[in-house]
């Protein structure tokens, strides 16, 4: 499976990168990473195990949704958003090998 | 830089009102010896905890680089943000810090690093993007009063009329807030493109293609020492805020960030965590 890579950076606000891997129609080995701030730092692998096996086709708002469902209550994303990180998705999905 | 992102009169004026807080504590400052990169990303994982435990008052550290690095952000990849050919050619030493934020290129001579160990209350009531405004604006003081129009840019930059001069980074664990920042004191542009990865995509809401030509170093804006801007930020700091006590780093401290360095911040998994 090729590795793909995409990247968003938010008006004002911070980089968002995502690597991963389409399998079929699912998204596999999902890493995201960036100049963002998050707290507390254990919610990225919340982040992570949304997109993880999520369906490639789920679009910025299905996947903004999973990562939203997904996020601790008291965490803060300083920066970013589950809808920047799922933009950064789409644009690995539709665009780079890594 | 464009006035509309500065920071809004009215804001500034909330910073104005909250400014008395300061002086509730007793400051603690810390001026060390050189360390080396791992080591002083161990002193704050640390310094955060001894202020949290209450066996340290609240501190203002400013870090002697012991050598060269590129210091990660928390959630930063190695490889989107690392020339692995120019970091060896340079003798960089490639950490990960426990902040979000961007990369930084640190050659010791070129950078003025400190942090502020703080209890939380002191930014009670802000947002966390008014809290990187508000716990720099003695620096933004004490840059004023040698001459730099300087001023922050949200979310964390430190920028002026002449470029951008540094940025901070933040975070809070057990009732204390970690508020570290990194400037350029001088810099080397092409050591800087060679090590460090600096993607268009990055750059695409900065109205600029250069990453170099973002930064006005303040050796350049000045004309000063190094040590003569660290001494006015001290005695800028102890001014506004009730006085400033010489601290140094004690033995417990300075053992235990040791072991820090052996157990986490100079290992593989702590700084490959995003490979």
């Amino acid at each position: 499976m090729n590795r793909k890579h995409g990247e968003y950076k938010v008006p004002g606000g911070k980089l968002v990168v995502v690597d991963l891997a389409v399998d079929g129609d699912l998204l596999r080995d999902v890493e995201v990473s960036g100049d963002f701030f998050l707290e507390p730092a254990e919610a990225l692998s919340s982040i992570t195990e949304a997109l993880e096996g999520a369906p490639a086709n789920a679009g910025v708002d299905g996947w903004a949704q999973r990562i939203s469902a997904g996020m601790p209550e008291e965490a803060q994303m300083i920066g970013f958003s589950a809808e920047a990180v799922a933009t950064a998705v789409q644009r690995a999905v539709e665009g780079g090998d890594a | 830089m464009s006035d509309e992102k500065r920071i809004s009169g009215e804001k500034q004026a909330k910073f104005d009102s909250l400014k008395e807080r300061w002086l509730e504590y007793d400051w603690q400052l810390i001026r060390g010896e050189p360390e080396h990169p791992y080591m002083h990303q161990a002193l704050e994982e640390k310094l955060v905890e001894e202020v949290a435990a209450g066996r340290r008052k609240p501190t203002l550290r400013f870090w002697n680089w012991g050598g060269n690095a590129v210091v990660l952000g928390r959630f930063q990849s190695v490889r989107n943000e690392v020339d692995p050919e120019g970091a060896k050619k340079h003798d960089i030493t490639i950490t990960r810090r426990m902040t979000g934020g961007g990369a930084m290129f640190v050659e010791p001579p070129n950078t003025i690093t400190y942090s502020i160990y703080a209890p939380e209350a002191l930014v009670a009531g802000l947002s966390f993007v008014d809290s990187y405004a508000f716990l720099d604006q003695w620096v933004l003081e004490a840059l004023q009063t040698l001459g730099v129009d300087a001023f922050y840019v949200p979310i964390n930059d430190i920028s002026s009329s002449g470029g951008k001069i540094g940025g901070a980074a933040q975070t809070r664990r057990n009732g204390v807030v970690l508020h570290h920042a990194t400037m350029a004191y001088d810099m080397n542009p092409a050591k800087m493109l060679e090590v460090l990865r600096i993607g268009k995509e990055k750059l695409s809401d900065k109205g600029t293609t250069s990453a170099a030509r973002r930064v006005e170093p303040l050796r350049v804006q000045t004309q000063l020492p190094k040590e003569e801007i660290i001494d006015r930020f001290v005695e800028v700091f102890a001014q506004r805020h009730g006085g400033l006590t010489e601290s140094a780093l004690t033995e417990a401290e300075y053992s235990a960030a040791q072991e820090l360095v052996t157990s986490k911040f100079g290992h593989d998994e702590w700084i490959y965590l995003l490979p």
